[in-house]
């Protein structure tokens, strides 16, 4: 790999005016494994693909409840994104106790923001490596962000952050006009199906390695909206979503020829 | 160029021998990658245009604003880092909402751009911070009214220090831009980032600083905002426009700092697109 001299820290700027530092966190999100996130009208799903150190070990856990509106999914360093997650949970509770009320996702996305830029200008401090997609409901819908070590913050539709992570993009662009108006299990098996498409050959969605969160809102029978709270799916509870993808019928990928290879569909097998 | 492998350039804050601060230039280059943002000075009130160019078709659509609002009557475009842009946003956010503390008065636009100033300044003092990689355009209208002060008692002193002169006009429409030395000045008419020097061209061609003050209304202000938007825009790539505007408390803002109508905006773009393609039959 090569050197320069503009590296070193996150207070200097390259005569292009990059600054190396920030790139190289950056880098980092792209050592973790793939996370997507779809928006609907109605809801937002965060799936996920965990990774074990060894055979025996368990898996890293890749989705975390913020509140009771808001989760995050994590690609990179994970100690990072504890950091993050804790200050997000702080600052809803806190939000929750002055006002009474859910924290607005943009105002939380925001604060973290804020936090990471601060570290891009600072001797001493280096940014977070760590790149998250923040999925939360508030009072304007439902809503997908995606926040880098820059401390950039933007809202998508829908992303895909982590390794490989492009593929599962490009299935994203493919589709992107069916998101607004899918349901609740539309949105999710969409997000399986790009997470798929980033995954590398002979691997395979499975209980043991697949997560998938979901939050909403839902009319309730006296006709009012409700928060359908951040909940993260795992194991058994995942199941039913990756077989309805497994033998790709191609269903919503609509997009014919690309599918092909994989329609692999055998069966479940755990993960080596 | 001169600056690579002399070692001066390495660190914040060091002058080179010929009395440059490099690190300061090198900001200033992070600036001109950004997306343009422009600011025009009229006779009723300030525009503000930035060309938010698309990155990726996954961005929520109109979602993702980059023109603040720091105080009711103050609006901030920034090209460059936009993390750094919105940091120095929240900062004039504290400076604005200070400044009614203290003097229980909105800040001028003049006073805000001081103050940011003095903070981009503070940036290129130490090593142990880099400079801002933003260049900001300010807009502001500073009530020509006599403001109810907030929770006041009485109105003031009438005339010397904090109190208005007799028979002289106040306030009125003001731009300031601030780049990452912390250099300001008071603008007719500001652009900076990627398509600053067509832009300016532009601006430039504009009756903004005329004796008898700018001639251009706000509503033609907001249609060459666009157009000129759309004439610094390198064609290929995608682009959101995004416009805000301020006018006196009896213009169509009331005082305050507001995204340009939809309605007037669509109709902005019809007519920048229009003089588009009749440029290009030339």
């Amino acid at each position: 790999m090569f050197r320069n001299n503009y590296d070193n820290d996150s207070v200097t700027f390259s005569p292009q005016g990059r600054i190396f530092q920030v790139e190289y966190a950056a880098e980092a999100v792209k050592q973790g494994s793939v996370v997507v996130g779809i928006a609907s009208k109605t809801h937002v799903v965060l799936v996920a693909i965990k990774r074990n150190a060894e055979e025996l070990s368990s898996y890293q856990k890749k989705l975390f409840p913020i509140d009771e509106h808001v989760g995050i999914a994590i690609a990179g360093l994970t100690s990072d994104a504890r950091v993050l997650s804790n200050f997000m949970k702080q600052q809803c509770l806190g939000h929750r106790l002055t006002y009474g009320r859910n924290m607005p996702v943009r105002t939380l996305v925001d604060m973290i923001g804020s936090k990471a830029q601060i570290n891009t200008q600072h001797y001493g401090k280096r940014p977070y490596g760590v790149g998250l997609l923040v999925a939360g409901v508030d009072s304007a819908g439902p809503h997908l962000f995606e926040f880098q070590p820059s401390g950039m913050t933007e809202e998508m539709i829908a992303f895909a952050i982590g390794a490989r992570s492009q593929m599962a993009r490009t299935y994203l662009e493919r589709n992107i006009d069916k998101f607004a108006d899918c349901d609740r299990e539309g949105l999710i098996r969409h997000g399986l199906r790009a997470l798929k498409e980033s995954l590398v050959q002979d691997r395979e969605l499975t209980v043991d390695n697949t997560s998938v969160g979901v939050t909403g809102i839902v009319k309730a029978e006296d006709g009012s909206f409700k928060v359908e709270p951040f909940q993260v799916y795992d194991q058994q509870d995942v199941m039913a979503w990756i077989e309805s993808v497994g033998d790709d019928k191609e269903g919503g990928a609509g997009d014919a020829g690309e599918g092909e290879g994989e329609g692999e569909g055998e069966d479940m097998e755990v993960d080596s | 160029m001169t600056s690579i492998g002399t070692g001066y350039d390495l660190a914040n804050s060091i002058f080179s021998p010929d009395g440059r601060n490099f690190q300061v230039e090198y900001a200033v280059k992070a600036v001109e990658n950004g997306g343009t943002s422009i600011g025009i000075r009229c006779k009723d009130g300030v525009v503000l245009a930035v060309e938010k160019l698309v990155t990726s078709k996954l961005l929520k659509p109109h979602a993702n604003k980059r023109i603040a609002t720091v105080d009711r009557h103050l609006g901030v475009v920034y090209s460059g880092m936009i993390p750094d842009g919105r940091h120095f946003v929240e900062r004039a956010r504290d400076e604005a909402r200070a400044w009614r503390d203290t003097f229980k008065t909105p800040i001028s636009t003049a006073d805000l751009a001081s103050r940011m100033g003095g903070y981009m300044q503070a940036y290129t003092l130490y090593q142990s911070v880099r400079p801002f990689g933003i260049t900001a355009i300010v807009g502001g209208f500073d009530s020509t009214r006599e403001l109810p002060v907030d929770g006041e008692v009485g109105s003031g002193p009438a005339c010397g220090a904090g109190g208005k002169v007799p028979g002289k006009s106040h306030g009125g429409p003001a731009l300031y831009m601030i780049e990452p030395s912390g250099l300001y000045w008071g603008y007719y008419g500001a652009a900076t980032g990627k398509g600053r020097q067509a832009a300016k061209a532009e601006l430039e061609k504009l009756d903004l600083g005329g004796p008898g003050g700018p001639a251009l209304s706000l509503e033609e202000a907001v249609k060459e905002a666009a157009r000129i938007i759309y004439v610094a825009h390198d064609d290929d790539k995608e682009f959101e426009l995004e416009m805000t505007w301020i006018s006196d408390v009896d213009g169509p803002t009331k005082g305050l700092h507001q995204e340009v109508p939809k309605a007037l905006r669509e109709e902005a773009k019809r007519l920048a697109k229009k003089a588009q393609e009749e440029k290009m039959e030339e």
